[in-house]
């Protein structure tokens, strides 16, 4: 009989900030374990939160046995750590900084309500077997995530905007991020004739990764089920799992499965080209597909696919040097639609903002934004911009039509 | 008393004890098989300017994190003369309604893939050879909480939900996979037995969708919400907006919503109560005050709103018992419970009758809500001389929302109740909508 220990522990601080007011300080310290056993092509596992020993442990994931769970797979070896941690803030900096940031956005901007979190997260990852496996990776960040409404809104919120560090926590990033997101909001103008979005690039990327589930593809269920091989969108679409990136945050380098990808990367589409599907051990055996190692870790069952990092490759520019004069619109509040089974694509957009790549210029009137997953990552996608801190993401440039609201 | 609580500040403290388990296929090979349980507690402690809270899956060790909280406070003799505290009614309670062969803690592997396998022998006609997977699954969770407050409240009351779900993803026309399939939850394994029909009913329906549904065509139109849409279109146009903690020091949003003024078409009467056997139950909040029955509006005015202790005392109302939290992981916010527009007088087939030319909003995958709602239907019929006619794909039906509410012109007879999940604040907790077949003059489709 094998055994092996998913081991996850979460240390969290955060100061809430309810409606511009300091309204509480949480603490949490929570370690989650999931005790499996092997033995005869089955599984037995024990989900524990909070601490237990081994022993124990151990003992109620064999007596789980009897659920007569199937994992007819050998477990994998290796031995790697990771420690991707900087410099954490301490509760006591974290209370200045909520403090001193909060005191900053009442004073530079007081037509906003502000509500939101302050926090410090450390996260600590191992899977470890009999086989001789033990693989761990560390992390951790200091964030927040802010809401706020303008005095004269009658809706419950008009935006929000988010930014996170592994080293310190800068007030003038967050600043400069801020006062980009508020400065122009009572500035109306007018949506331009030509429709480019800009999101973050896993905005919009959900129905194509969804797509490219090789279960589905095998079944024939996937809307792009017999295109493997095919170019099907734009020359400069490449999209891989990759988690050797700095800005890729609390992720392991290995799947549940125990496979590393060698360089932490596996691309699925390039230059446009589909390359192949994700499948865990368990989808690549059922359909006879390559074996990706795209498992990810189910605490209490057995390993699940899709553990697939998608990361759109971008360029060297810029969000405004990639679009080179022209205006993009970044929509803030937007929800209630979404990729229809065809791949039609339709989303409310209940606040926007006229952007040049780097400043808002002021906000657009509610619109509708359409396309299908065809035209938004083939003829209509234009690229995506390198990370930067004011947008705190990789944003994707993408035109869209406009309708009606 | 539990615990020993400091002295000059309000303490309480949640402790839940839950057991879930999964059972799920995909066609006939198993794909979940789980059970597992899991206890843990919330401390809060308040000293009238700032709450401190921690959480523990180690219950013996709740005494410990009282006593750490409380060396970050400020005692404050006062504490009980601070109005949110006041608000917090003292109550002891024993509310256990599951218990023995009623609760799902006693179900083992056995019966959760029978259950799962007289669905699918029932369900699944391997004669539709458009349906290329079927998924069917059975979950189930049961909780049993307690509340221990400073001020003397000792609550202990259960709850369990299971649901059985079966998916079908179909094959249509152009060769485009399409889903459906249907959801069933009970409180209890009986209340989930025998209810094949309504599965089939929903299967033959998405068969029938797939097979023969042409796109519309964006534009305005008039239509009509299943009682399924309204009861979404209730929850996320008007109930959130009924959950006092938004307005608590905004001037703007707290004269929009000044009680007395009309705010919709007088045949609209929306409740919000937590007693009834529905998908929102719930006696006692998480602040241990007793849920009581509002009406958010009555005949077209606005009427009442959900509290919780702090934004009752900063608004001079009442508490309502709306202080919900997912779990004991997080702080209790203000939150529906059971929502539903209650029924009007009209059949819903003369509903569809009165309409020239329209749209018939048939279900739904998710709605949102703000000064616009939208709805994204999984099935629309396009209504043409009253009468229902081909299936309609429609990505999203959108309306303002206090436009909506004076256009609607018709409301049904035929109230019924669903259940869901809510999000908020990163929160998800289960609610029952509840809505009857409306009729509204002008929505956006796209």
């Amino acid at each position: 009989m094998k055994k092996e220990k998913y081991t996850t522990t979460n240390i969290e601080a955060e100061v809430h900030i309810v409606e511009n007011e300091i309204v509480s300080f949480n603490k949490f310290d929570k370690t989650t374990t999931s005790f499996r056993v092997y033995d005869n092509g089955f599984v037995g596992v024990h989900y524990q939160l909070g601490k237990m020993s081994d022993k124990e442990g151990y003992a109620l994931a064999e007596k789980n046995l009897e659920l007569k769970r199937q994992y007819p797979f050998d477990l994998e070896n290796g031995v790697r750590e990771l420690d991707k941690t900087e410099k954490l803030l301490t509760d006591e900096q974290l209370m200045k900084k909520a403090k001193a940031e909060l005191e900053y956005l009442l004073k530079t901007h007081p037509d906003f309500t502000y509500s939101g979190t302050f926090y410090v997260n450390s996260y600590f990852e191992q899977q470890k077997n009999s086989a001789g496996m033990d693989y761990q990776v560390r992390d951790g960040h200091n964030g927040v995530g802010i809401t706020f409404k303008h005095k004269d809104s009658k809706d419950l919120d008009d935006g929000w905007f988010s930014l996170n560090f592994r080293n310190g926590f800068s007030s003038a990033k967050f600043r400069r991020m801020a006062d980009n997101y508020l400065s122009n909001f009572t500035k109306m103008v007018e949506l331009p004739d030509e429709l480019i979005i800009m999101l973050p690039d896993w905005n919009l990327s959900g129905k194509l990764r969804d797509s490219l589930n090789a279960e589905k593809l095998a079944l024939g269920t996937s809307l792009l089920s017999g295109k493997i091989g095919e170019k099907v969108f734009a020359d400069s679409l490449t999209i891989c799992h990759n988690v050797a990136k700095k800005n890729i945050w609390m992720n392991t380098f290995w799947d549940a499965d125990g496979i590393v990808h060698k360089g932490d990367k596996l691309c699925y589409i390039k230059n446009g080209k589909i390359l192949r599907g994700y499948a865990d051990k368990r989808i690549a055996e059922k359909y006879g597909v390559e074996c990706t190692g795209s498992a990810y870790h189910n605490y209490r069952d057995i390993p699940n696919n899709g553990w697939v990092n998608f990361k759109i490759t971008a360029q060297k520019k810029t969000p405004k040097e990639i679009l080179n004069g022209k205006l993009a619109v970044l929509p803030v509040q937007f929800s209630g639609g979404g990729f229809s089974d065809t791949g039609e694509y339709a989303m409310p957009v209940q606040m926007a903002y006229l952007t040049d790549g780097e400043k808002i210029l002021g906000r657009v009137p509610p619109f509708t934004m359409r396309s299908n997953m065809f035209d938004m990552f083939g003829n209509d996608f234009i690229g995506v911009a390198k990370y930067m801190t004011l947008w705190n993401a990789n944003m994707m440039l993408v035109k869209m039509e406009a309708g009606k609201l | 008393m539990k615990f020993k609580f400091p002295k000059d500040l309000y303490t309480d403290v949640r402790i839940e004890d839950q057991k879930n388990a999964s059972y799920g296929m995909q066609d006939d090979e198993v794909l979940y098989n789980s059970e597992a349980s899991e206890k843990g507690a919330m401390i809060r402690i308040f000293d009238g300017k700032m709450w401190y809270s921690a959480e523990t899956n180690d219950i013996d060790k709740i005494q410990n994190k009282i006593d750490e909280l409380a060396k970050l406070a400020t005692p404050n003799p006062k504490i009980l003369e601070n109005p949110i505290v006041k608000n917090f009614s003292v109550n002891k309670a024993e509310i256990l309604k599951f218990n023995g062969t009623n609760s799902f803690r006693n179900l083992t592997k056995d019966d959760r893939e029978k259950l799962v396998n007289d669905y699918r022998k029932k369900c699944i006609d391997k004669s539709i050879t458009d349906i290329k997977v079927t998924y069917a699954n059975f979950f189930y969770k049961n909780v049993i909480k307690e509340l221990y407050t400073s001020k003397g409240t000792e609550i202990i009351q259960d709850i369990q939900r299971g649901c059985v779900n079966m998916w079908f993803q179909i094959s249509g026309k152009d060769n485009i996979t399409y889903g459906g399939g249907e959801q069933l939850w009970g409180f209890d394994l009986k209340s989930l037995k025998g209810r094949e029909q309504e599965i089939i009913e929903k299967r033959d329906r998405a068969v029938d969708f797939a097979r023969n549904n042409v796109a519309v065509e964006p534009g305005e139109y008039v239509c009509v919400l299943s009682p399924s849409v309204t009861s979404v279109f209730t929850h996320e146009s008007f109930g959130h907006k009924s959950e006092a903690d938004f307005m608590l020091n905004d001037k703007t949003l707290r004269d929009e919503w000044t009680m007395g003024k009309l705010v919709a078409n007088k045949k609209v009467s929306i409740v919000d109560e937590g007693d009834s056997m529905h998908h929102g139950y719930c006696p006692y909040d998480d602040e241990g005050n007793k849920k009581k029955e509002v009406y958010l509006i009555k005949d077209g005015i606005l009427s009442g709103r959900l509290h919780d202790a702090k934004s009752a005392a900063i608004l001079g109302e009442e508490p309502t018992g709306n202080a919900r939290a997912q779990d004991y992981n997080c702080t209790p916010l203000v939150r529906m419970t059971n929502t539903y527009m209650l029924a009007g007088p009209d059949k819903p087939e003369d509903i569809i009758k009165g309409v020239k030319d329209g749209i018939y909003v048939f279900d739904w995958n998710y709605g949102t809500g703000n000064s616009t709602f939208t709805i994204q239907p999984q099935k629309c019929y396009r209504i043409r001389d009253g009468k229902l006619c081909e299936p309609l794909r429609v990505n999203v039906v959108t309306g303002n929302v206090f436009q909506t509410l004076f256009d609607i012109d018709a409301v049904g007879n035929d109230l019924q109740f669903f259940s869901g999940t809510c999000g908020k604040g990163g929160q998800s907790l289960p609610t029952a909508t509840g809505g009857p077949t409306i009729r509204v003059k002008k929505l956006t489709i796209n």
